[in-house]
């Protein structure tokens, strides 16, 4: 199954991120890639939506890592929504719960962004 | 794949990445299925992402340029307890084993770290030129 990533704008101005799959070594580069290209155009306020992710390995999680370097080295900000569990369970055994804000919903990660 | 008395055990070769790591989730939900687990089920919700570690890292680096050897790789749950094994022909790992959970900023290296936490056994064996992974948790 390979990584497909969906990316739009909101009014508010808030670039979602969404990709579908399994975020693992195979599907890491194309989260990567819409990174990239969300980050040359100026500071982001990003939301990565997580809903399709049915299951994230480390390298998986090194692209989300990857992500926020480059988003915060642009003066923006990231947030993760709607994890599943298998991927809460993944972020809270690396301690990374404690650097990436995550939020249970879409609507949530975008309230007060 | 076979299942009977409540076990079950599954087999595949894996040549491929990006097959072998849909090989690898699709054994487990067979398993699950075979057992009648919920997609929630915590334990086997572990052992899947310790799995999906290992054998992204066999995938990736057991299988040397020029080396005709697929993954050998076999599942298998009797009374309670689920095992995996991967054979694969890469260099030798020894030095990577004891590594552990780098700090936030690292991008990589946390799979191992990982995969020993999620597990009640990680094995690991250099048998001839061959690697041999066990991974074993109660479920």
């Amino acid at each position: 199954m390979t990584l497909e990533v969906q990316t739009r704008q909101t009014e508010g101005g808030i670039t979602v991120v969404a990709p579908t799959g399994r975020l693992d070594v195979a599907g890491a580069p194309a989260l990567k890639d819409a990174i990239n290209d969300v980050a040359k155009n100026g500071p982001p306020k990003v939301v990565i939506d997580m809903e399709g992710i049915s299951f994230v390995d480390s390298t998986g999680l090194g692209s989300v890592i990857a992500a926020l370097k480059r988003i915060r080295n642009r003066q923006g900000e990231l947030r993760l929504a709607a994890p599943n569990q298998q991927v809460r369970v993944v972020l809270e055994l690396t301690t990374l719960d404690k650097v990436f804000p995550y939020f249970a919903t879409l609507e949530e990660a975008l309230a007060g962004f | 794949m076979s299942s009977s008395n409540g076990g079950f055990e599954f087999h595949a070769t894996l040549a491929e990445l990006e097959e072998g790591l849909e090989t690898l989730h699709r054994s487990i939900d067979r398993l699950r299925a075979a057992t009648g687990r919920e997609s929630d089920d915590m334990g086997l919700l572990h052992f899947e992402t310790a799995l999906g570690e290992i054998g992204s890292n066999v995938l990736t680096h057991g299988r040397p340029t020029g080396t005709k050897h697929p993954v050998d790789y076999r599942l298998s749950y009797v009374r309670g307890v689920v095992e995996a094994s991967l054979t694969d022909s890469g260099a030798p790992v020894h030095e990577h084993l004891g590594r552990q959970m780098p700090g936030h900023e690292s991008e990589a290296g946390r799979g191992l770290a990982m995969a020993r936490s999620l597990l009640d056994e990680l094995g690991y064996e250099r048998d001839g030129d061959l690697n041999r992974w066990r991974l074993v948790k109660k479920l």
